[in-house]
């Protein structure tokens, strides 16, 4: 029964994926070497994971010894995996946190075409969440604050007024220095 | 007029506009990187490029990586904040593969000290990712104040990579436990979790040191369910370890009723596991999981099930029980939690229950 007691360490997550609605890959990352150490591996993974998991909405599955639980929207699926003893609900939290902090980046409009415009934001919220195995932050207010989003991409509306304002000095001092 | 404007902009660069990237025109694109004054938005936007090359698996020969790991380094000069990002994050990727990362220490440790903690977090990590035994030392410092600052991004970043730098140095868990101590007393449930992890690090060569822990921060609920998970794990360990541990065992049975499923889920799991727990604990762990059953979360319904289908091989007549929570999930839209729930009911059925 010992397998079954995990060791009390930070390193909980397995991997984090990204996929589109033909299972390749938007964004993934492994973060231990002793699960799928080769490119090859991990895609191989990913399009069984895919299979399996496409069609049935069904949250948590166990695949190759891992844990994954995922979640989809219009044409994205995304992914936590653990290891097979791993409490799931730790799982879910940071894959509500990473669904959430996308959502809240792409303001809502989750499909493969916004995270691909925003990928470099995705990227770096990626990295807020998990650091090398180790859960962060699974709390999406926090993650997207972490993100430092890009000011001029907020639609005026929702800008606060310092930003207007920032933003309004900025293009003038351009227009200045031309 | 939206739709117009992206359909144009869909066949402009074919749906995905990373789609058919070649490595080589865009290590060629990184030279722009060396343009004074830096154009943020492309320099990002190639940036992302090469990030997203890495990431589908593409490999870098020791000369191309260290290459474009120079070129990146001339995007310190511009205070974009998401370039800058963009750029530690580069480090991180190519830390492995170029040669001579350490040139960007001192930027990074300049950042590191600065005053814009969007700054200062990220910088710490990718430090920590190039450092080595010799450099340690003049880190130390300011690593050291990072663990204890106020803000909860640095202090959990400083935690975390000093989790990771026991592979560099063995020993910095325990040199900087001091301040992981302090740490542990943050409001913030993130950096309350990494310190604890730190501390049981640096100590969990010890028995002695990690019997004291463990007993002190039983006394004193912790805030974060992610450390109370730690903690539970801690206990257990010990207790697989020593003898006695009537008052471990007391704390994780209390730990049932966390108000977090999270912790409760974990308590349970760890009571059946244990393999010591008396036939109260497994009784009461048991109950919750039935409780989890009910639930509409399907990942609650598939841990409780799993962990039942564990506790049904040693004590079938426990889980009787909770028969008729599992046959309604028989029908389980999932098909894991059904095919779980078919087998335990294999484990613990009777007769009377084949008509149903």
């Amino acid at each position: 029964m010992d397998g079954q007691l995990l060791e009390p360490t930070l390193y909980t997550i397995k991997g984090i994926a990204i996929l589109d609605n033909d299972g390749n890959r938007i964004l993934a990352k492994y973060y231990d070497k002793n699960v799928f150490p080769t490119s090859k591996e991990q895609k191989t993974f990913e399009k069984n994971l895919f299979n399996k998991t496409h069609r049935a909405n069904a949250e948590i599955i166990m695949l190759d010894g891992l844990t994954c639980v995922y979640k989809s929207n219009v044409d994205l699926f995304f992914y936590v995996m653990g290891s097979s003893h791993e409490n799931e609900l730790i799982l879910m939290s940071v894959l509500n946190c990473l669904y959430e902090s996308v959502s809240h980046i792409l303001r809502k409009n989750v499909e493969k075409r916004a995270v691909l415009d925003s990928l470099d934001i995705v990227m770096l919220a990626l990295d807020e969440i998990c650091d090398g195995g180790i859960i962060l932050d699974a709390d999406a207010t926090s993650v997207v604050q972490r993100v430092a989003l890009r000011t001029d991409d907020i639609p005026l509306g929702e800008q606060t007024v310092a930003q207007v304002l920032q933003s309004a000095k900025e293009q003038l001092k351009w227009s200045l220095l031309k | 007029m939206n739709a117009f404007k992206r359909d144009k902009k869909e066949e402009e660069d074919g749906g995905n506009p990373f789609q058919n990237l070649e490595k080589t025109t865009v290590l060629q694109e990184a030279r722009t990187f060396n343009d004074t004054p830096v154009n943020p938005r492309k320099c990002a936007h190639i940036l992302t490029k090469i990030l997203y090359l890495l990431n589908q698996g593409e490999q870098l020969g020791t000369t191309e990586a260290t290459e474009a790991f120079f070129a990146m380094t001339k995007l310190f000069q511009s205070r974009d904040v998401v370039l800058r990002r963009l750029v530690y994050l580069g480090i991180k990727e190519l830390s492995s593969i170029a040669e001579d990362v350490i040139i960007v220490t001192s930027s990074l440790t300049k950042d590191m000290t600065g005053k814009e903690d969007l700054y200062r977090a990220a910088a710490i990590r990718a430090l920590c990712t190039i450092t080595d035994g010799a450099m340690l030392a003049t880190i130390e410092r300011y690593m050291k104040q990072a663990i204890v600052d106020r803000s909860p991004a640095v202090s959990s970043a400083a935690l975390v990579s000093t989790v990771h730098l026991k592979n560099v140095s063995g020993d910095v868990a325990r040199r900087w436990a001091n301040e992981a101590q302090e740490a542990l007393n943050s409001d913030n449930i993130m950096v309350q979790y990494h310190a604890l992890g730190v501390l049981y690090q640096a100590r969990k060569s010890d028995k002695h040191a990690v019997i004291k822990l463990v007993a002190k921060l039983m006394r004193s609920s912790l805030k974060s369910p992610y450390a109370a998970c730690l903690l539970i794990r801690m206990a257990c360990k010990l207790l697989d370890e020593v003898d006695e541990g009537t008052e471990l065992l007391e704390f994780i049975e209390s730990c049932i009723r966390h108000k977090s499923e999270m912790v409760v889920y974990e308590a349970a799991h760890a009571l059946i596991n244990l393999g010591r727990s008396s036939t109260r604990e497994i009784a009461s762990a048991i109950s919750v999981l039935q409780l989890f059953c009910g639930s509409p979360k399907p990942a609650l319904r598939f841990a409780a099930v799993r962990t039942l289908n564990k506790v049904a091989m040693t004590h079938p007549a426990a889980v009787t029980a909770c028969n008729l929570d599992l046959e309604n999930l028989i029908t389980d839209s999932n098909r894991s939690i059904a095919t779980l729930a078919i087998t335990t009911l294999l484990k613990t059925g009777a007769e009377s229950s084949v008509d149903r």
